[in-house]
């Protein structure tokens, strides 16, 4: 029992959490921008590109990667304490450093999902671009999409790892250097991936063709949750003590508690909730009603996508080796 | 070339903490902020307890964790001395390094927001001294010196005592040494 400590840590002294919401509201919105960026590409392959005709999620999805990458950069600038130094990033690679290779793997992934908008912008929407410059360039991408839509799946699998290998490296906090964790985070990123994709959908052969994807996605999840609780379960007392606040509840572990409550209810019911939407027959258009349940069934999937990336944030700030 | 270390004789520290006041005073650290403090704990069941008193601090580890996840080259082992030391003017503050060490050692500094730590005092180092936690030091249980050097007093302190490292099992190679026993090596 520790009876006095003048040091500074997350255990001792919550406040002083290393890192708090907003990285996890930028690995969120990472993994969500990549597992985007993958779905759209599948969207514009998939059986020669068939699956995208006509669907407004065809011009919309590729511009969502940006943007929503954008926010969650903005959250992670928000928790830099040095701003202005952030140009550091760019004048050197650490190849030891996983948030080095991140940020040199962002600024691949911002332009390559910027082409492939517009390279997958239809030519009747392409006066919406303004600039000239910008039009003639599109126009130009169209040919080579199949080249930036295999692109954009690779970088979106970068991007979707890296935002778990960014946890994993440290050696430090045993909840976060499990090898599965990065796997873990490109699962979840995907499944939002196209949860979000089943949302911006309109026409009933995509929405229903990426409920089929994210069962599996989710399906995958709710096998590797608990075999890396297993997995930590089983390794050395450090690593058992990190899952703890998850197993808990008492008041001082109520959040991780809830948090895997949470996962436990929103994960399943998703899951039950896509099979059964998968297997309805639904005619030839979606009924307001089935769309509900689609979007509530998607809301899920990325509510658990968040509490993943929230509670594993904390909770690795209170895991320690010694 | 220096190799630089400390060796922390626990047998003779008395918790008074003026290595911490002392740190403090000389690098400027701001209020509620340390770059080493001195962990009390106890074991064992009353009435039959013991109390350990253990000074922490930026170990200097060969293999640095702080080091390898800085993504900028702000924290960098300097290879002439082996201390790991950092370029303020390159650190982004992404706490990286924070959550990287195992020792808990760093700190973001609330004045300037870079991240901070023990150094050695290699300002101190420098002009010959020693660094101010140890020449401070009234139990003489921090010792500080070249690692390289056979006649210097860590390696002596080393050479003559049971010595261990914190969380040896990281891997980390710490250049801090603790000295617990009342025996010599056999």
């Amino acid at each position: 029992m520790e009876l006095t400590i003048t040091g500074a840590n997350a255990m001792t002294s919550p406040h002083l959490h290393v890192w708090d919401w907003r990285v996890s509201l930028y690995l969120f919105l990472g993994g969500l921008s990549a597992g985007l960026a993958i779905m759209t590409s599948i969207l514009h392959v998939r059986k020669g590109g068939k699956l995208a005709e006509g669907d407004r999620a065809a011009i919309t999805a590729p511009i969502y990667v940006p943007v929503i990458l954008t926010i969650g950069m903005l959250f992670i600038f928000m928790d830099l304490e040095r701003k202005l130094n952030v140009f550091w990033f760019y004048l050197t690679v650490q190849p030891l450093s996983p948030m080095s290779w991140g940020s040199w793997g962002l600024l691949v992934f911002y332009p390559v999902s910027i082409l492939f908008a517009l390279a997958t912008l239809p030519a009747p929407n392409r006066r919406y671009l303004l600039i000239p410059a910008l039009i003639r360039w599109s126009e130009k991408l169209q040919r080579f999409k199949l080249q930036l839509a295999a692109l954009n799946f690779g970088m979106g699998i970068f991007i979707g790892v890296y935002t778990g290998v960014l946890l994993s490296s440290f050696v430090a906090r045993p909840l976060w250097n499990s090898a599965i964790l990065p796997v873990l985070f490109l699962t979840s990123a995907m499944s939002a991936g196209a949860a979000f994709m089943i949302m911006i959908a309109q026409q009933k052969k995509a929405k229903l063709f990426f409920t089929k994807v994210d069962i599996w996605l989710v399906l995958a999840e709710m096998v590797m949750l608990p075999l890396f609780f297993y997995g930590q379960y089983t390794s050395s007392g450090a690593h058992r003590e990190s899952i703890m606040p998850f197993f808990t509840f008492n008041h001082d572990y109520f959040w991780y508690g809830i948090g895997m409550l949470l996962l436990l209810i929103v994960l399943p019911i998703a899951l039950v909730m896509k099979y059964l939407e998968v297997h309805e027959d639904h005619g030839e258009e979606l009924t307001p009603v089935a769309l509900m349940k689609m979007n509530v069934s998607a809301l899920m999937v990325l509510a658990g996508g968040l509490i993943i990336r929230l509670s594993f944030v904390y909770a690795g700030q209170l895991s320690h080796l010694s | 070339m220096p190799k630089y270390a400390m060796v922390i004789d626990q047998r003779r520290c008395v918790a008074c903490m003026a290595c911490v006041v002392a740190c403090k005073k000389e690098n400027e650290v701001p209020p509620e902020q340390f770059r080493t403090r001195v962990v009390e704990s106890t074991e064992g069941t009353y009435p039959l307890l013991r109390m350990e008193l253990r000074s922490e601090l930026c170990n200097h580890c060969d293999n640095p964790p702080c080091v390898y996840n800085c993504p900028t080259g702000a924290s960098y082992k300097r290879k002439e001395d082996g201390l790991v030391l950092l370029r303020k003017n390159r650190c982004v503050g992404c706490k990286s390094c924070l959550a990287a060490c195992p020792y808990d050692a760093r700190y973001i500094n609330e004045e300037k927001g870079y991240a901070d730590k023990c150094t050695f005092c290699e300002h101190r180092i420098k002009e010959g001294k020693e660094p101010a936690c140890v020449a401070t030091c009234i139990g003489k249980s921090r010792i500080f010196g070249d690692l390289d050097d056979p006649r210097s007093n860590v390696s002596r302190a080393l050479r003559e005592n049971h010595h261990e490292v914190l969380l040896e099992s990281a891997g980390t190679k710490p250049r801090v040494y603790y000295v617990k026993k009342f025996s010599k090596p056999e």
